[in-house]
């Protein structure tokens, strides 16, 4: 196609030099770009004949032929008069939006399949007919929930009651989560957990299931804890911003200021490539080290973009006012007091050597530091630090005795540390850190790192802890500061027998805690000081050239307030009315994610290197009803699966495949395989075991294997408590590979638009071997119970005589159990009709 | 259909591709020199001045304050001083290498091995360094050589993955599985991990309640019942690879413990590769296996010497004790390294293997603190060789400055050392790419020279 359009404008070109230079060399030497100082558009030069005559330009290009040169030639005798550049055509992403006429074509159900016949009919085809109820109703409900249909309604009814369902943000949820690459560890090297991004996760289901108007939603990622610093829920979309990879050993712990000052334009460039390439489908990356090479975006619109993120650095904030926050801990403070003295009695009682050993080694300590000021030395055998805050805590060991620093144990919080020894030695400008977690409630810090009296070098005789506020790490307790003996209350004598009931006490304590709304921690944008921004030359941060302030892609003529806080002059930027992209670009994902194929094939680039609309009057057409249907995406998903082009079937047809064979016209709706969040709620559905709690904090799928850094390893076997939606599950950032990694789920380090629908052997090993998926058929065929129900559980529908016949040899030779392995094997189920 | 839909059309997977599309891979852009390739990876920082890169002036300078050359901020930012090798160095071979007393066994290979002296990374920091070895982008989650190169050449065999990772047995190089990949390129292009000697492959193996009979079985009435279903539904291409991807699990079922059972090779070969040695035995069985996953057709196999930071520490990174750190990792090292490139050239497999030796980043030259024992990260200037067909051999290319502080003459990036080792297989890395969010990617970005110097 595109060599066509060479040819034919190559025959222009014989007639007019001037055409020519303008199309074959103004591109680079014309007024906006202007390669090696020479711009034809402000004076011509003789020198262009030797250039190409040479070949040495066009460069990239193809030779010009024996005419073209001819009227090269001629231009050069007539003077090389400089050239006037006609003017562009606007690429057609940045065109404004206009709302085409519907063709009018018979037979057209609705205004979109007009759009779509049209195509077809150019091309003498048409849709394929209608698929029957049963399969319109699977396609339906695994494309809109993800999960087999639960009962049997009229069509019409079922896209209203699954739009209504929640099902429904949890299924859109997820394709959304994969655009924005949300991910629950850091990533890299220490690969910290984020043990609070869920409330992100969250926020995207409901703001799914309540059909926010799209610019709302736009907005709160972008800029939510400025419209509402004090409600979290605002505060929880932000996680958009923080949801990518972060890379806190070249923030945190290098020493080198260049490495460091790069790892920060690092994170704002994740901010950058993410905002603009989900809500704008622009590639303004590109532009990090030289102008855009195919679109309009010069360096300088991406530092301004850099610029606007600058006031979001990484980490957990508190949402809450201080006078909250008080009365929380006012109100919570006599049951936590309690609580904790439960916990002892427990901890005493189902341990007794150790609360034995531990009375007997604070009586020694106490008697032996008798009369002693209050800041007694740090003892090998135990010492206690009260810490008066929650949240992520650290030890950071600053001296210590031996080569290294060593723990016997150590206790907060309920979380125990056991044998730790660092890995280097640790110095007052050198510390090693030992991460403690996450502490749900202020209490003691006790720890020994020498718990036999060996005299074992390494004990840690100088350290301080410290919390994490927003970005920065703050000190709450030190060797300085810790507890004397006396005041630690002695381990009372443990009786074994109370234990039960102690727990009872327990348990009802922190539900009783637990009713008390307690402020929300969240993983999510963080208030950072902005530095000023700027341009920098080859993307290097020792090169900086002019000093920029925020601003946006200045192609589009929508406003970029400057009186604004920044963020939220971006999110008004990008839903202006005179920006095309925020709503072409939604439509597009939406259509995508129906169908399997964009009108737009590449949903985050719209760019010149990304695919042209295959029918771009009906994405104008889709775009501008949008809009005008208040941005509402349920409106939107109606409109779609309305058509006849939704609901026709996957019937092929030759004549159809001949001509279009990636079905880019919709000629039928093709098979597609399950993803693989999918697949896996959907044998929980047919085994009758899918937990359909909402929200919260993830199930895990992956274990935390600790040494220096995190590596995460696959848990082994899961118990029920992991079986939810996956949509809920702990995202992992390069952990093991899964049964979902196998079949395409995307790691979150990268974001992705589409997935792959990929199919290897290792797929078919998990599928049949799995522990998992062995466990689920056994408790499907406990709740089938014959071969028939089994088919109507897996595959919806009632099995033939023949089907019934060799499934019934199958599972008396074998099992009902191994059958239903088969039966969750097999193509059928896999494949969404 | 235009060339840009063709590309999208298997980027975006709106249809499955066929399987043996996949399987073929899309072929080399010219003869290629090698069609296999093993990398085997030293996490950590496997220092050159302590192994290959003979610095005299080390012992001149020994204990001295540093000057000129010498910017670098350390990553943990203490400076220390001028620090020689604990181990010494001598020539060795017709090509009269230095190398030093640390690697006995290696040494024996110099006149076989092509060494580049001059490599530099971007980052000093493990994980971004890590990553731009195995994937060419300091970022996570960017496909890894190998997948690349399965990607390129697709597999040789019918009944093994095309792309086998061999992790060190103390543990996972640090951040993971993620230096092995496949990022946005399709899943059949991953590495995949060999676990322990039973079970190889996760999943292997059907669960403990089936027994071999109802395994059979259930292969073949998933065989019908997928058959009738394809049937019925003409034109779906994806279906008939799915049977076929259940045909090549069952071939992989067999296929995977023959080539980890080693009970077939000789007692000579064993100890060749050092399994006698209860230090060696585990890398040994490795190398080993690398050599039989070979012979079986795995187009690339990425092996690892050394885990992730742990205490104690697993890997090659010395910050605090150079001399136990590099001693004990040497020892587990080289002989078995050096047993299986004997072993390749004698069975005639080097004519046709490249092995690619590396590490994400060297050690200064100088201690880590004063008057300490270790030595910090050196991402300016460090040594990796190769092996292999095409490849001038005891041949050395580039340097580092007198002191071994920085690539001094000509500096090989990443970018030209991943050039270099696509041409050896075959493959234009400007050419080799997929789009992936707006750019044709590539495993050399924007960048990358071939090294034609060290071409036969």
């Amino acid at each position: 196609m595109r060599s066509l359009v060479l040819l034919l404008a190559a025959t222009a070109w014989g007639a007019d030099p001037a055409s020519l230079l303008r199309d074959r060399c103004l591109k680079c030497h014309g007024g906006e770009k202007v390669s090696a100082g020479f711009d034809l558009t402000k004076a011509g030069s003789p020198r262009v004949m030797a250039k190409v005559e040479s070949g040495e330009m066009p460069l990239g290009g193809p030779r010009l032929g024996p005419e073209e040169l001819a009227a090269v030639r001629a231009w050069v005798e007539d003077g090389a008069k400089p050239l006037v550049a006609a003017p562009r055509k606007q690429f057609w992403a940045f065109r404004p939006v206009v709302k085409p006429a519907v063709p009018q074509v018979a037979g057209a159900k609705t205004a979109i399949d007009a759009f779509l016949l049209v195509k077809l009919q150019a091309q003498g085809l048409g849709f394929a007919p209608r698929a029957d109820e049963r399969t319109l109703l699977r396609r339906l409900s695994f494309d809109l929930a993800g999960l087999p249909p639960a009962e049997s309604l009229p069509y019409e009814k079922a896209v209203e009651a699954y739009l209504a369902s929640p099902r429904y943000g949890e299924r859109w949820g997820r394709h959304w989560l994969d655009v924005v690459r949300f991910g629950e560890t850091d990533g890299g090297e220490h690969n910290f957990e984020r043990a609070l991004a869920w409330p992100y996760r969250d926020y995207v289901i409901e703001s799914l299931n309540a059909d926010k108007p799209y610019p709302q939603f736009l907005r709160e990622q972008i800029a939510g804890d400025l419209l509402a610093p004090q409600n979290p829920k605002m505060v929880r979309a932000t996680g958009f911003l923080t949801a990518g990879p972060w890379d806190s050993v070249s923030a945190e712990l290098n020493k080198d200021v260049a490495m460091k000052a790069t790892a920060r334009m690092d994170e704002l460039d994740d901010m950058v490539t993410t905002t603009m390439h989900t809500f704008q489908a622009m590639t303004a990356n590109c532009a990090r080290c030289h102008d855009h090479k195919f679109d309009p975006i010069p360096t300088r619109d991406y530092y301004k973009l850099t610029a606007v993120f600058q006031t979001v650095g990484f980490g957990t904030r508190e949402v809450v006012t201080p006078e909250a926050k008080a009365a929380y801990e006012k109100a919570t403070a006599p049951l936590r007091a309690h609580l904790k003295d439960v916990e002892h009695k427990i901890a005493d009682a189902e341990d007794p050597v150790r609360a034995a050993y531990l009375r007997k080694a604070i009586r020694a300590f106490h008697e032996g530091r008798k009369g002693e000021a209050r800041r007694i030395p740090v003892n090998p055998v135990f010492n206690v630090n009260r810490i008066r805050e929650a949240g992520e805590l650290r030890l950071v060991i600053t001296g210590h005795d031996g080569p290294v620093a060593k723990l016997d144990w150590l206790t907060v919080g309920g979380r125990r540390v056991e044998k730790w020894q660092a890995e280097r030695k640790a110095t007052p400008d050198e510390p090693v850190y030992l991460s403690l977690g996450v502490v749900a409630a202020p209490g003691e810090m006790a720890w020994a790192c020498d718990e036999q009296w060996a005299r074992k070098p390494g004990g840690i005789t100088v350290y301080r802890v410290e919390a994490k506020r927003g970005a920065e790490w703050a000190e709450v307790a030190s060797s300085l500061d810790h507890v004397r003996s006396v005041e630690v209350s002695l381990p009372v004598a443990p009786d074994p027998g109370l234990v039960p009931e102690l727990k009872r006490e327990r348990d009802r304590l922190k539900a009783e805690i637990a009713k008390i709304p307690a402020p929300e921690r969240i993983y999510a944008a963080m208030p950072h000081a902005p530095d000023q921004a700027y341009v920098l030359e080859r993307g290097s941060i020792g090169k900086k050239a002019e000093a920029v302030e925020p601003g946006a892609l200045s192609v589009l003529p929508a406003a970029f307030a400057a009186d604004k806080d920044r963020r939220l002059a971006l999110a008004d930027w990008m839903t202006d009315a005179a920006n095309p992209l925020a709503a072409r670009v939604i439509v597009n994902r939406v259509w995508y994610f129906h169908f399997g194929n964009g009108l737009v094939n590449t949903p985050s680039d719209f760019g010149l290197m990304g695919d042209r609309p295959s029918h771009p009057e009906l994405l104008d057409w889709l775009a501008a009803s949008f809009v005008e249907n208040g941005w509402s995406l349920k409106w939107l998903h109606r409109q779609i699966l309305m058509t006849q082009a939704y609901q026709q079937s996957a019937a092929h047809n030759e004549k159809a495949f001949a001509a279009d064979a990636g079905n880019r016209l919709l000629w039928h709706m093709p098979l597609k395989r399950m993803d693989a969040e999918t697949l896996r709620d959907s044998m929980l559905a047919a085994a009758g075991t899918l937990d359909l709690a909402m929200g919260g904090p993830s199930f895990r799928l992956h274990r935390m294997e600790s040494g220096g850094s995190y590596i995460f390893k696959a848990v082994a076997n899961p118990g029920p408590e992991t079986w939810r939606r996956s949509v809920y599950r702990f995202n992992v950032r390069g952990g093991d590979r899964l049964m979902l990694d196998n079949f395409d789920c995307p790691d979150p380090s990268v974001a992705t638009p589409q997935r792959s629908s990929s199919n290897t052997a290792l797929q078919a090993l998990t599928l049949l071997n799995d522990d998992f998926v062995w466990e689920q058929a056994q408790k499907l065929a406990a709740r089938a119970g014959s071969v028939g129900r089994a088919y109507e559980l897996v595959l919806g529908r009632a099995a033939t005589a023949r089907e019934l016949d060799l499934g019934g040899k199958y599972a008396a030779d074998h099992s009902l159990a191994l059958f239903c392995r088969v039966l969750l094997n097999t193509n059928e189920f896999l494949y969404i009709p | 259909m235009t060339r840009r839909d063709l590309l999208w059309n298997a980027g975006g997977g709106a249809a499955g591709l066929a399987l043996a599309q996949l399987l073929q891979g899309k072929g080399t852009h010219f003869p290629a020199k090698a069609k296999r390739l093993i990398m085997i990876f030293l996490p950590g920082g496997f220092s050159s001045v302590d192994t290959y890169d003979y610095k005299p002036e080390l012992v001149k300078h020994h204990g001295k304050e540093t000057q000129g050359a010498n910017t670098i901020t350390p990553f943990f930012g203490k400076r220390g001083t001028v620090m020689q090798s604990p181990w010494k160095f001598a020539q060795h071979g017709q090509s009269g290498k230095y190398v030093s007393e640390l690697l006995p066994h290696l040494a024996t290979c110099v006149d076989d091995t092509t060494f580049v002296h001059s490599m530099v990374t971007r980052s000093n920091a493990h994980g971004p360094a890590l990553f731009q070895m195995s994937t060419g982008f300091i970022f996570q989650g960017f496909p890894s050589v190998g997948s690349w190169i399965s990607y390129g050449l697709g597999s040789e065999n019918e009944n093994l993955p095309s792309f086998v990772v061999l992790p060190d047995r103390r543990g996972l190089p640090p951040c993971g599985v993620a230096n092995w990949g496949n990022g946005f390129l399709p899943a059949v292009h991953q590495g995949v991990a060999f676990g322990n000697q039973e079970q190889p492959i996760a999943n292997l193996r059907p669960p403990a309640a089936v027994n071999a009979k109802a395994q059979a079985a259930s292969y073949d009435l998933l065989s019908q019942l997928n058959e009738e279903h394809a049937g019925a539904n003409p034109g779906e291409d994806a279906l008939v690879s799915r049977i076929r991807a259940y045909e090549l699990a069952a071939k992989m079922q067999l296929a995977a413990p023959e080539v980890t059972d080693i009970s077939g090779e000789t007692a000579a070969t064993r100890k060749a590769y050092g399994l006698d040695d209860a230090e060696m035995r585990d890398y040994g069985y490795n190398c080993l296996l690398a050599r039989r996953l070979m012979e079986r057709g795995v187009r690339v196999i990425q092996m690892y010497n050394g885990g992730h930071f742990g205490a104690p520490r697993v890997n090659w990174d010395a910050h605090e004790d150079l001399i136990t750190n590099h001693g004990k990792n040497a020892r587990i090292l080289d002989q078995p390294t050096a047993a299986l490139l004997q072993d390749l050239k004698q069975r005639g497999m080097l004519d046709d293997t490249l092995v690619v030796f590396t590490t994400e980043f060297g050690r200064l030259p100088i201690s880590e603190g004063l008057g300490e024992g270790g030595r910090d990260h050196n991402p300016e200037g460090f040594t990796s060789w190769m092996v292999g067909p095409g490849l001038k051999r005891g041949f050395s290319y580039g340097s580092t400055d007198e002191m071994g502080y920085k690539a001094a003459e000509n500096p090989v990036t990443l970018y030209d050392f991943h050039a270099t080792i696509l041409h050896l297989m075959g493959l234009d890395h400007t050419r080799l790419s997929w789009y992936h969010n707006g750019l044709q990617r590539r495993l050399t970005d924007v960048h990358g020279h071939v090294i034609k110097p060290l071409f036969a």
